[in-house]
Order: structure tokens, then sequence, then C-alpha cells
């Protein structure tokens, strides 16, 4: 038999390190056994899967039913105009939204919001095909959902992804806003008149960059951070 | 076969919209299944064909596990005891009934089937529950399904003496080591804010209030030391411990909390609120405020007897508590002839609390053989 000389626990003979303090085991007169089975089962398990999945065929059922009804009463009944499209394309876009609750173990949440963006620019696609009205889209409403998902990544990733502190985190969500909020008042006006001057958006802008910049401070400063823990009784 | 005589553990739970209920499960199983190195894995309603217990077996080795809400390690030990003698019997022993060890052919007992909390809940007040919060043990989480367990087998006659020599019971003198563990990691990290250290244990109110029930019938303690007050030495802790025990479990104070218990179970407001509203509090009471008031679970079955005529085909029991909610260390004991085990399980990879405690052993001179389902990285 083996002990740790660490511990000063004795040590199973298939063990080839200490479980409470990692050192490795060395004994000349015994050699790590690898014939005998070790105390516990090498094999994994995973739970079942559970089959039906109530909610997601109820969900899926409710949203489909309403889409046909509606359909059917536009083709049939309230013939004016073609306004059961857009509670078809409501009803996808809930589905969409609904697709992590559906399937929790496999969807990633990064492909989840790219899956709401693209749902979101479809449906809008689908408004303006539907009323074709001096190119909204394209100019406006497009740019905004991509930068947005594209934006949402990003805070997504730092706040999961990354192991960064709250300050990190609280700057990256201050930096998005301010871009968010420059970018949307930028395609409107060069929308509107064709070039572009910055107003309300700067105020945002000017505080989100001052909040930033003070963050960063108490970042960097380790002494900083330290005091304001002491004040702020953390 | 075994599984007839226990109707409590041959249920399947169902969701009503007020509560959650078990019913009678008639459906072919549960199997036995090859172990695996993972026990204690969620268990999902509807898998296993509804049943709420696994068994398992490895090398020679057989395993039980039991969903928490329909025993308690009392009733489980029945089971079990009851299920291999039954396996003993097949292979051609002759095992008689007792110590635990039930006859399969009798009808169960109205009295094991009872709600034993109802019929003690005699005090005319509760006890708070709240004990404040203590101090939480961080770590790297593992990932998700996974039970770290370590486990140290200790000689009962050796820590016997230690604890006679210290004047306190060995579920007294353990639960010092592991408070004394506790301190110590807490004190590694150097906190802004020391808090205090507090286990939570159960307590088998079987022995205080007569009842023969296989179903939950348990209490819990919180034995707590708080380093604000200054640094305990051990010995400190043992007496505090100690004179805790002393002083909280007798009747009166548990019959309070069985009080306390049933009082929420018999609130006809609680009753009427929609069951995902109660998951969702449940489960946010669990996360923050029931596991954030002890720093670790600490459980002692005791001390098992079997039949004597099965005393040669068994060697030894563990008891594992199951995962917790939160990154914390749980540690279960129990003895059975001179072996006692002492088990942690954890989601952590961090196995500091448990250096801790079984160095304080090895220090006190008590020879204790680890093993772990760890892989150990190089
Ligand atoms: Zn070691």
């Amino acid at each position: 038999m083996s002990y740790c000389v660490n511990c000063g626990v004795e040590l199973d003979a298939t063990a080839a390190a200490c479980p409470l303090c990692n050192t490795k085991v060395y004994n000349p007169n015994q050699p790590v056994a690898t014939e005998v089975p070790t105390p516990y089962p090498t094999v994994k398990g995973a739970v079942e899967p559970v089959k039906a999945k109530e909610f997601t065929i109820l969900m899926t059922i409710i949203l489909l039913t309403t889409a046909v009804v509606c359909v059917l009463l536009n083709v049939f009944t309230i013939q004016i105009g073609r306004w059961s499209l857009y509670v078809v394309g409501i009803c996808a876009m809930l589905w969409v939204f609904f697709i992590p609750l559906f399937f929790p173990e496999k969807t990633s949440i990064y492909t989840n919001l790219a899956l709401n963006g693209l749902s979101i620019a479809l449906f809008l696609a689908l408004v303006s095909w539907l009323h074709p009205n001096n190119n909204w889209y394209e100019h406006i409403a497009l740019p905004i959902v991509i930068l947005g998902t594209l934006l949402l990544e990003i805070i997504f990733i730092f706040v999961f992804m990354l192991k960064s502190s709250m300050i990190v985190k609280a700057a990256v969500s201050m930096a998005a806003i301010a871009v968010i909020c420059v970018a949307t008042e930028m395609v409107i006006d060069l929308h509107l008149r064709g070039y572009f001057y910055l107003r309300w958006s700067a105020i945002v802008l000017t505080c989100c960059v001052v909040i930033d910049i003070i963050l960063m401070t108490i970042y960097l400063q380790e002494g900083l951070r330290a005091e304001i823990r002491r004040r702020m009784h953390f | 076969m075994t599984l007839c005589r226990f109707p409590t553990f041959q249920v399947a739970i169902r969701k009503g919209l007020f509560w959650r209920y078990l019913e009678p499960n008639h459906r072919p199983g549960p199997y036995v299944q090859p172990d695996i190195g993972n026990p204690c894995m969620p268990m999902h309603f509807k898998a296993n064909n509804r049943y709420l217990i696994r068994i398992y077996y490895y090398e020679k080795r057989i395993s039980l596990e039991v969903f928490h809400s329909l025993s308690d390690g009392t009733g489980a030990l029945y089971f079990l005891k009851t299920m291999t003698a039954v396996y003993l019997r097949l292979l051609g022993h002759e095992i008689p009934n007792g110590e635990g060890v039930l006859d399969i052919t009798e009808t169960p007992k109205p009295e094991e089937l009872e709600d034993a909390y109802l019929r003690y809940a005699s005090s005319k007040i509760g006890r708070p529950r709240s004990q404040g919060n203590a101090y939480r043990v961080r770590g790297t989480k593992e990932p998700f399904y996974t039970l770290n367990i370590i486990c140290g087998v200790i000689p009962v006659d050796k820590i016997r003496v230690v604890s006679k020599g210290y004047g306190v019971t060995i579920t007294e003198y353990l639960n010092a080591v592991l408070l004394y563990a506790l301190l110590q990691k807490q004190k590694s990290e150097r906190p802004f804010h020391e808090r205090p250290v507090t286990l939570a244990m159960p307590v088998n109110l079987r022995s205080f209030f007569p009842s023969e029930t296989l179903r939950n019938f348990i209490s819990m303690v919180y034995p707590s030391i708080d380093p604000r007050m200054g640094d305990y030495t051990f010995e400190e802790i043992l007496q505090h411990v100690h004179n805790y025990m002393r002083y909280y479990i007798n009747p009166k104070f548990l019959n309070a909390d069985i009080v306390t218990n049933a009082s929420v179970q018999q609130n006809p407001f609680i009753r009427i609120v929609p069951l995902f509203l109660k998951d969702f509090t449940v489960r946010r009471f669990y996360t923050h405020v029931q596991d954030g008031q002890s720093s670790a679970g600490l459980t002692n079955v005791g001390l098992i007897k079997l039949p004597k005529e099965m005393g040669p085909f068994v060697e030894r029991f563990d008891v594992l508590m199951g995962q917790p909610f939160s990154a914390r260390t749980n540690c279960a004991i129990v003895s059975y002839q001179n072996i006692l085990t002492v088990n942690f399980t954890s989601s952590i990879k961090e196995t500091d609390i448990e250096r801790y405690f079984f160095r304080k052993l090895v220090q006190d001179g008590i020879p204790v053989k680890i093993e772990t389902n760890r892989k150990m990285e190089e």
C-alpha cells in the first residue's frame, strides 16, 4: 500500500496521485496497479432523454392553428388586403423566439441570438414587401437589426464566455448602448435628410464615454478598486 | 420482488395544478443497471419508467439511489438491506429477517406509510427558519452531471478512542473537524468580511418520536462557529458543538421544527398557489436561502446492524449525498462493524475542504484510506 507523502493518508492501489493534494505517488516497491478494478466505475452515465415535450407540441399547435385560421379568414371572409400575412409572420417569429425553451440542451445562446435577429429581419422584410415605401427597410430597419444582433452577441460573449469582472461587463454594455444610439440617429438622418449630423445621440455618447472612462480607470487602478470596495462595504 | 413490500418506493411523481403528488407505479422495472462514474444524476420524472429510484451494481457493490422526497436515510436503508438479503437468498444462502431486513411476504404495516410529521406536530409555536447567511464555499464548477466523490475509510475503534479522549461522541468529533476544515478554508481565502461557518445536519426524528415510517422523518440542526468572535481552537470548536447538540437535540426543540415545516404544507394560502409559481419560489429558496444559510451538509447515518448471517457477505456501507445546487461540499458518514466511511460529494474541482478535513484526522492519529472517482489532472 502507498501513502501520500504530503497528507499522510493511505491511497488506493490504483491511484496515481493523491486525490486530496494531487501529489504524485512514487513508490519503488509498489507500482500503481492497473490490473485490479478501480474503486469506482469509469463509465459515465447520461440521463435518459425525456421524449414527449408537451410544451413544444402545445406551442407549435397554438401558433400553427392561429396562422392557418387567419389565412383562411383572410381568403374566405375578411378579404381586405393581405393582413393575414402579418399574423403568419408574427407566429413564425414567436416560434423562433421560443426555440431555447423547446430544446434547452441543444441550442447555444449565440445561435439563438443570431436566429432571433434573422427572424426579426425576415418579418420586417415581409412588412416592407407588403408596404413598399421609400426604401425604409434597406436604409433603416436592416442596418439596425444587424448591428443590434452583433452588439448583443458581443455583450453575451463578455458576460458568459470570458470571465471578465463586473466592471468590464458594464463598460462593454455602455459602449454598446452608445454605438446603437449613434447608429440609429445616423441611419435615420441619412434616410430623411441625406446628410448626417449628431444631435440627441451625442448626449448619450458623451455620457457613455464619461462612464466608460471612469469604469476603466477604476478597473486599471488596483489601489482605487480596493479603496472603493472598502468605502462601499462590498 | 422486494419492491412490493415497499409501496412508498413504488411510486411515480405527477404534476397536479397545485401540488406534485406521488401515485403508485405499476410499470415494469426499475431494472438493475451497471454502475456509472457519476452517480446521483438528476432524475427526470418521466424517465426510467417513471420510477424514482435507481439500482446499480459494480464489481461487488450494490448501489441504490432514492429521490429525496420518497424517503430519508433510515427508510432507504431498510430497502437496501431487504434487497440485499433477497439477493443473497437467491444465491442460495439462508438469511433470516430482522435487524432491518423486512419480511417480503407480509403486507406493509400502515405505520410504515404514515406521514409522521403530522402526527407529532403538537408544539404551539414553530421556530424561525432563518439562520442568517453563512460562509459559502466558492470553487470551479464541474460540468453538469459530474459528482466528485472522495471517500475516507476509517477504522471505528481508532476514531472512537480519539473522540473519547476529547470527551465527545464520534458525530460531534467529525462535526467539529468539518467546521475546523471550513474555518481554515475561509481563512485561506482572506475575505473582506468573515462569515459564520454553519453545517446543515439532519437529525433522525425516529429516535425521539416513535414511528415506524419508511418515509421522510428528519429535521435539520445547524451547528455553527462565528470566526468574527475570534479565532477558535479545535478544542473550543469541539466544546461548542458538544454543547450545541446537548442544547438543541431534544424532543421539545425538534417538535417546534416539525411545526415550522408542517405549517408550510398546511397553510391554506400556500396550498392554492399554482404549481409553476411554487416551483419557481422553491428553487429560489433553495439556491439563495437554504444553501446560503449553511456552508456544508453533514449527515451521520450511524452504525448499521445486519443479521449476523449476512455478515460474511457485506464488507462495508457507503452513503452519498446527492448533487447540491451550489458549489458546496456535502459529507455523509456511516459505519458498519469496524469500518466507518466518510464520503464527500461535490460538484467543484477544488478539494481543499476534504484535504483540511482528512489531514486533521491524520494529525489526531487516525489512519485514513482515501478512494475517489475523480480523474486527477497531471
Ligand atoms: Zn496528499
